[in-house]
């Protein structure tokens, strides 16, 4: 299994012609990717609960694959194969660089991640893999390699996820006893006999480590939004869809796994509250930013922070309210973390959708700048349904895959409250943040695809006209997009299988959850209102016409006159300077 | 019996609120000294807009989709609204959140139309429409949720008729208050017509929407107008409790009347804001609210 993740190396090196390594590639991520999908599957139906060595040569390392790593590993089977898909044609828009790099880099960085989520170490087997994704990840946000900016960028984030991982790695170290090769229920219980006092510290530094690779405030802002603009798009869609939440499992690992049942009570909580408002903190901050920004790929990796803020606030706020004696704040807790994990899969698929959307914009206009895109509606028609898909699952618009999850994380947040009244404040925080990822959101598809300025969009063109992408970069966003509206419309289906796979959390969860999901008959009440308005518009037999927009006789200026990204939500960035990530 | 009250549900709020409309109309001609138009002005307008040429300024889908979100995502939330203390036949199927997610659905059809008319002003417009949003959809879930959380239960029920279960405290006064000082902002009168801004920025939104579109939108407006007038009638005033529906729901309509009359008044009788002035108005509103939520749940 692990070995067909490691054949591609070898075959790409020879692979010089572009489009044929793409498929080779594309077939190798494939066939790797649906036997983790089915492992996972296994894992989560059965889920191993002890780790197993498996020797390669004269080492080898701990593997656990559990229910909670198997939901990780087939997410990112899932985003690295659609990736790998997409980007057969879009590196034709690298013409200059040789793909080589890019085909061998690529099948490392997707084993380096499947590592980290299936060993069972945090010493040599950890680092093993934790080096793969780095340096892999290292060499594909570098491939633009001409614009020196774009190189320091690369080498900021190699030496951030390099302290990142000597803090894990030190963390580690900390916990008495410990030896290379330790499992994570060994390290537990080694820190379970040790003195109360060193805790602090060994969670401080394996959160500290994992915050950074999750781009938690204030540590996302350093490498994060840098990394994930210049990367190519299908690369940034796996940095965004799925590599940051290698540091999401981490935190939860942390909390869920490594803190031994002994521990006081009052230190759980602490935890707990400390996580949570972190989440607040990054979910609020990082999604103003993302309202600033007016480069699509830097407004994207800006929300991929303000919603992992959600995760962490959720994460945390459930592992706080596991500690209480109360039954119902115990079944809140289950809601939120089922809520979290619900989140990180459906950010997984939309973010990842809504980078190949943008890399499809890229191809086809050589932009990405919101300020001259616009009116690509009539260009690109289907990518625009696809990213009309992502933005509304992005925006949590009802009936959509983001409601669900931020709906259980919020409410569940909100219920809290009557026990911990600050757990209600950060729900009312995510609830206002709802609405500025909304802004966001509204403003990359409302300028980006439906206004006017297809004329500055065509200026902007390397290709002399804009025009649909090839099919062979429509279908992967087609089959994210029908996950996205399955997720939206039948979740149950996803969190039965996080249920069955949060068994193994030290917890005892209630096997009873409230309904999470948006009911059959609201849709229907909505659809029934449609056709009621559907036919009030047409009631009065109106004559339809089509006619251009009056500009006062200024029409052929209207790329030049247009309101744009700037001067969009103008007051309230403004208002919000203080958040920083301004641009200019 | 509830499949009943879903229509009445419907139904008032189609029937009524054009009529809540003419109430503005004419209060605010009276503070001019005008006699102003009759009361069925209001009906006639949407008539007439229906048969009118609709004129389809930019061909593309999510202009003529709007409309029919807008309208569509409104009457949903009234379907499910528990008027007079009954529940509807769907009450039990939405939550606080769900119905804070319906309203701000049909914010978002609006900015959708506005994006896709290719027109600057309606992009000006907008931005402020949803900055306002930003701002103000939280005040709004916080009122919500001062019932729902002493009940401890988001449902429906309990969000508007859960808040003032004991009394009085001190936090439901301060909500009240910060219900009063936002009702311009929740229904997007003066001083917080901003996003419209009919004198200076001819509309906004609407700009480009004319006939039978133009209709779907201003019945969209009234309807959500009169939802946020009926709120507080629900929340912060005790039910008559009469025994009989009918009475109960004619009492809770009368006084949303008087609700649209205090709109009425103080539309007239208040100069626009400016986005930015707005902002800082909102913020504070926020903060309150905050603070009554907070207060709420410490026992207050």
């Amino acid at each position: 299994m692990v070995l067909l993740a490691i054949a591609p190396l070898a075959a790409l090196a020879v692979g010089g012609r572009r489009r044929l390594a793409g498929w080779i590639n594309f077939l190798f991520c494939l066939a790797a990717g649906t036997l983790f999908a089915g492992a996972s599957v296994m894992a989560i139906r059965h889920g191993a609960t002890e780790s197993s060595w498996v020797a390669f040569g004269p080492g080898g390392a701990q593997f656990l694959l559990d229910g909670f790593s198997g939901v990780f590993l087939a997410l990112i089977s899932l985003i690295a194969v659609a990736a790998a898909f997409y980007s057969i044609r879009y590196l034709d828009h690298y013409a200059r660089y040789s793909a080589r790099s890019y085909y061998v880099s690529y099948p490392i960085f997707f084993l380096g991640m499947v590592g980290i989520v299936t060993v069972d170490d945090l010493s040599a087997g950890f680092s093993v893999a934790w080096q793969l994704m780095t340096l892999a990840s290292f060499l594909l946000i570098r491939f633009d390699r001409e614009d020196p900016r774009n190189v320091r960028v690369a080498w900021r984030y190699l030496v951030l996820m390099e302290l990142a991982w000597l803090f894990i790695l030190g963390g580690a170290s900390l916990i008495p006893g410990a030896a290379a090769g330790d499992s994570l229920h060994e390290l537990t219980s080694k820190l379970a006999s040790s003195d109360a006092t060193l805790h602090s510290a060994v969670y401080a530094l394996l959160l500290l480590g994992f915050a950074l690779k999750a781009g938690v405030f204030p540590l996302g802002q350093l490498w994060l939004p840098d990394a994930h603009s210049v990367a190519p798009s299908p690369v940034s869609a796996v940095l965004s869809g799925v590599m940051i939440k290698t540091g999401i499992f981490g935190i939860a690992r942390t909390l869920f796994w490594m803190v031994p049942a002994s521990a006081e009570v009052y230190d759980g909580r602490v935890i707990g509250l400390v996580v949570a408002a972190l989440g607040t903190v990054t979910l609020f901050i990082g999604t103003s930013q993302a309202l600033k920004q007016n480069d699509a790929k830097r407004l994207h990796a800006y929300s991929s922070i303000g919603q992992m803020g959600y995760i962490v606030l959720s994460l945390g706020s459930a592992f706080y309210l596991q500690y209480s004696d109360n039954p119902q704040l115990r079944v809140l807790a289950a809601v939120g973390l089922v809520g979290a994990l619900f989140h990180v899969v459906n950010h997984g698929v939309f973010k990842a959708l809504l980078f190949l959307c943008t890399g499809s914009v890229q191809y086809v206009t050589g932009s990405k700048d919101l300020n001259r895109l616009g009116g690509l509606i009539h260009l690109m028609p289907l990518t625009t349904v696809l990213a009309a898909i992502a933005a509304a699952a992005v925006a949590g618009i009802p009936a959509f895959s983001g409601f669900i999850s931020k709906w259980a994380i919020v409410s569940a947040g909100l219920l809290a409250g009557k026990d911990t009244v600050v757990l209600a404040l950060f729900a009312v925080v995510a609830l206002m943040t709802g609405a500025m990822t909304l802004a966001a959101y509204v403003k990359f598809f409302g300028l980006a695809f439906a206004a006017s300025g297809d004329e500055a969009g065509r200026s902007a063109a390397p290709h002399s006209v804009p025009r649909e992408v090839p099919l062979v970069m429509l279908v992967p966003k087609g089959i994210l997009a029908a996950i996205c509206l399955f997720q939206g419309l039948f979740p149950a289906v996803l969190i039965q299988g996080l249920l069955l796979a949060l068994r193994g959390t030290r917890s005892s969860f209630p096997a009873e959850l409230p309904p999470l999901a948006m009911p059959v008959a609201l849709v229907l009440i909505f659809a029934a209102a449609f056709v009621f308005a559907r036919w009030l518009r047409a009631a009065g037999g109106a004559r339809e016409r089509k006619a251009p927009v009056w500009l006062c006789g200024y029409q052929q200026f209207n790329g030049s006159h247009r309101y744009g990204s700037d001067a969009m939500y103008a007051a309230f960035k403004n208002f919000t300077r203080w958040t920083g990530g301004n641009v200019k | 019996m509830s499949t009943l009250t879903t229509s009445l549900n419907i139904l008032a709020f189609l029937g009524l609120s054009p009529l809540f409309e003419a109430i503005i109309r004419k209060v605010s001609a009276r503070v001019q000294a005008r006699q102003g138009p009759p009361l069925v002005q209001p009906y006639l307008d949407l008539l007439k807009l229906l048969g009118r040429e609709n004129i389809d300024s930019a061909g593309t889908w999510p202009f003529r989709l709007a409309p029919l979100i807008a309208l569509a995502s409104i009457l949903t939330v009234v379907a499910v609204l528990p008027l007079a203390g009954r529940e509807s036949a769907f009450t039990a199927q939405a939550d606080t959140i769900t119905l804070v997610y319906l309203l701000t659905l049909g914010g978002v059809s609006v900015l959708l139309g506005a994006f896709a008319s290719r027109n600057p002003y309606a992009l000006i417009g907008a931005s402020r429409e949803m900055i306002t949003m930003i701002l103000v959809e939280p005040v709004l879930a916080m009122v919500l949720l001062l019932g729902a959380l002493k009940a401890g239960s988001l449902d429906l029920m309990s969000a508007l008729y859960g808040a003032i279960r004991p009394g009085y405290g001190i936090a439901v006064v301060v909500m009240l208050a910060v219900y009063l000082l936002g009702l311009q902002a929740f229904v997007a009168r003066q001083p917080f017509d901003i996003a419209e801004a009919e004198v200076e920025i001819l509309g906004g939104p609407f700009i480009e929407y004319s006939g039978p579109n133009f209709a779907l939108f201003k019945y969209y407006l009234m309807i959500k107008q009169m939802f946020y007038a009926y709120l507080p009638v629900a929340i912060f005033v005790p039910l008559p409790r009469s025994g009989f529906y009918g009475v109960d729901l004619l009492v809770q309509l009368a006084l949303t009347g008087l609700v649209f009359i205090l709109i009425g008044l103080l539309a007239a009788t208040h100069p626009r804001f400016r986005i930015d002035q707005a902002i800082r108005y909102y913020a504070v509103l926020f903060v309150l609210a905050v603070l009554a939520l907070g207060l709420s749940l410490s026992g207050f």
